[in-house]
């Protein structure tokens, strides 16, 4: 079995070659560093093993749907977009369109120095917290947007840094990187929108926070129809850093999330707060990845997704603790609420932990809209529609009441128009 | 006192049904629960319904307020208007209302942001902020139940008391012209038993009229009823006053069941 979607994958990956990835380094204008760390990537990409379709990660989606079928244009460069106003509050608004440079647009009041530049693709010295580095070897080396961001030791930034990422290529391979110095505090906002019939997106986001650092991450992801794509963001939390992360999944045909977190350092913390909403024949798949490499370490994910119509919603969930990562605390919750008799959802928690001295708890719960809920609702007057609105509201409540009023306030701007959208035809 | 010979379209009457009958699914086949119901109940009227464990009362108010699950036959008026063809949430906005034996909680919904909504699908306009919130707190205070309810999840965690409790309360503020009350009494103490009953009272008034579902004399006692029925094994036995419920505190439910020559299997 196994030999037999191995070889799918193989045909399916899209070719790379030396000279095409110079001419997409010479469209963003890369320098000699860059284009060496792009054939670097390309004998890893090469030699890349095929996901593991057997082991959970993989197991309810194809990776062949989610590579694009040739990045041979991802060196091409659209027309010049029209600017789009900068996001209000944020303190940066950077949009990232494949073929492009990045379009910076900074608020006034940015502190000199707080934020610096950097290259989009350097790595950072970490061990990787993701399984396949099929797609990461592939965005590595074709990526075609994508800014690189510093945040200043102890610097904290008022606003957000406001990511807008367009899908607007048929191979749209955008990549983040963001380094938060030592007890600074900043917040990412990345969001995915664009996309369409035939687009594909191969996505990754880099994070490091150093030794206290404060990092609030979003990612939110409302492409068009039509849209596939996998996007994969790993973080390297230091001593004492905070990181959360926030994750919206609502838009796209196919597509997989990735969040893989590595607890380096003593005494971090890392929370996922995640929501999708899914209808029609939307498949999301989320993966997340916490890996505890240090003592006093904490991590806790709520991870809720509502599937309507014939949609499917996957959630794989690892929690690896080391032998040497005493003292650790991690949580992991993932529920899923069905609106329709034909949506689905799977879930697989998975704990490894590799010493005694921890407190874990993982759950997974999958169930329908309660009928008698929708009776009792409807008993008052309210229709099916609205019915099932304050229900699915209701169950996303107690998480989205976890997130700061920002963040909540932010997010609830995508599910509201969503949720309005999936509770039609949800029979 | 009710005249099942009134035309249940006249203008006298609030609700009535004609011919009723329940089925559930039992397998492959289909089981009947209620065999037959007729009802007249005219304005300012107020109906109990007595009846043995499992005799189907509460498969006849569920029902009647359009429960999905039952395939239901015959006819229903609500002010004149014939109602069994229409949805729960229809039948709900022209004034038909159902306080459960067992409310359903809905976690993560507050008791205001749910009460708004149906308000306002009652009345079929928004209810402003602030008038809201004063008729939310006086319908509160008549109950005798906390204000900090309003921020709590629709009976979610709350007692048997405090449920039955905020069902009164709905029915206070939806003004429905025709209430089904299942055994809003179950599970009450003394003084609560004691408000729930001077909210039905509250609540009734020349116009509208209702249905009580009820195993004991205690609520009757404070609610007056003009009509009670015996309902056994998905029939009407028998109709009188509260002669009736004095009746059956003594002797039991059997003397009906022979009576109205209901076989021993079938008395529940
Ligand atoms: N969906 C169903 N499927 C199968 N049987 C059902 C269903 N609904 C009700 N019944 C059966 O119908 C009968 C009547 O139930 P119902 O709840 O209406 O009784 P009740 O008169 O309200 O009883 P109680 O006084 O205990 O509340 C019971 O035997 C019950 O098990
Ligand atoms: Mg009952």
């Amino acid at each position: 079995m196994a030999e037999t979607s191995t070889s799918v994958i193989a045909s399916a990956r899209p070719a790379l070659d030396e000279a095409l990835l110079k001419a997409v380094a010479a469209t963003l204008g890369g320098d000699a560093a860059q284009v060496s760390r792009r054939l670097e990537a390309l004998a890893r990409y090469e030699t890349a093993a095929d996901p593991d379709r057997v082991r959970h990660l993989w197991r309810f989606t194809n990776p062949a749907s989610l590579l694009p079928a040739s990045v041979a244009g991802a060196a091409a460069s659209g027309p010049v977009p029209a600017p789009a106003a900068p996001v209000a509050g944020a303190s940066v608004t950077i949009d990232l369109w494949p073929g492009r440079a990045p379009a910076v647009q900074t608020a006034e009041d940015l502190p000199v120095g707080a934020l610096t530049f950097t290259a989009a693709d350097e790595p950072f010295p970490s061990g990787k917290a993701l399984a396949s580095d099929l797609f990461g070897a592939l965005g590595d080396a074709a990526w075609n947007a994508g800014v690189g961001l510093k945040v200043a030791d102890g610097a904290k930034l008022a606003g957000p840094i406001h990511v807008r990422i367009h899908a607007s290529a048929a191979a749209s391979l955008p990549r983040l990187r963001l380094e938060v110095g030592r007890n600074a505090e900043a917040m990412l906002v990345e969001q995915h929108i664009g996309g369409g019939p035939d687009v594909c997106v191969v996505g990754r986001t880099v994070i490091s926070a150093a030794d206290g650092a404060r990092v609030r991450h979003a990612v939110v992801q409302v492409w068009e129809p039509g849209t596939s794509g996998h996007l994969a963001v790993e973080t390297r939390a230091g001593a004492d850093a905070d990181i959360l992360t926030v994750c919206g999944v609502f838009g796209g045909d196919d597509t997989k999330l990735e969040l893989g977190t590595d607890l380096a350092g003593a005494g971090a913390h890392s929370e996922i707060i995640g929501v999708a909403l899914v209808a029609g024949k939307q498949h999301a798949d989320v993966h997340t990845s916490h890996r505890h490499l240090a003592a006093h370490t904490s991590s806790r994910i709520d991870y809720k997704a509502v599937a309507g119509q014939q949609a499917r919603s996957t959630y794989t969930g690892l929690i690896r603790i080391e032998d040497r990562a005493t003292h650790c605390e991690a949580y992991q919750e993932n529920r899923n609420l069905l609106l329709s008799s034909r949506a689905r959802a799977d879930a697989i928690p998975e704990l490894e932990i590799h010493n005694q001295e921890v407190s874990c708890s993982h759950g997974a719960t999958i169930a329908p809209v309660d009928p008698e809920q929708l009776f009792y609702l409807g008993s008052r007057g309210l229709s099916p529609h609205e019915s099932m609105g304050l229900v699915v509201r209701g169950f996303l409540e107690n998480t989205l009441a976890r997130l700061p009023d920002d963040a909540r306030a932010m997010v609830e701007s995508f599910t509201a128009p969503r949720l309005a959208t999936i509770r039609e035809g949800t029979a | 006192m009710s005249d099942a010979f009134l035309n249940p379209d006249h203008p006298s009457v609030v609700f009535a049904c004609r011919g009723v009958r329940v089925f559930v699914k039992d397998g492959d086949t289909e089981k009947q629960i209620v065999r037959g119901v007729d009802l007249t109940v005219r304005r300012g009227e107020k109906h109990a319904l007595m009846g043995p464990n499992g005799s189907g009362k509460s498969t006849l108010a569920a029902a009647l307020m359009g429960h999905p699950s039952y395939r239901v036959e015959g006819d229903i008026w609500l002010n004149g208007e014939r109602i069994d063809t229409l949805e729960p949430h229809e039948r709900a906005r022209r004034g038909l209302f159902l306080s459960f034996q067992y409310p359903v909680a809905v976690p993560g919904v507050t008791v205001a942001n749910f009460l708004r909504a149906s308000l306002a699908a009652r009345r079929g306009t928004e209810i402003p902020v602030r008038a809201f919130r004063q008729e939310l707190n006086a319908a509160f205070e008549t109950m005798s139940i906390d204000p900090s309810f309003i921020t709590r999840y629709l009976n979610d965690g709350f007692s048997g008391g405090e449920k039955k409790k905020l069902e009164i309360l709905q029915m206070l503020l939806l003004k429905p012209a025709f209430s089904l009350l299942d055994e809003t009494d179950s599970g009450l103490d003394i003084d609560a038993l004691k408000i729930v009953s001077d909210g039905i009272n509250l609540a009734s008034g020349p116009d509208n009229g209702l249905l009580l579902v009820t195993h004991y004399q205690r609520i009757l006692n404070h609610v007056q009823p003009d009509v009670v029925h015996v309902f056994m094994n998905g029939h009407l036995v028998r109709t009188g006053g509260m002669e009736l419920v004095t009746a059956l505190e003594e002797r039991g439910y059997d003397w009906l069941a022979e009576e109205a020559a209901i076989p021993e299997g079938s008395r529940a």
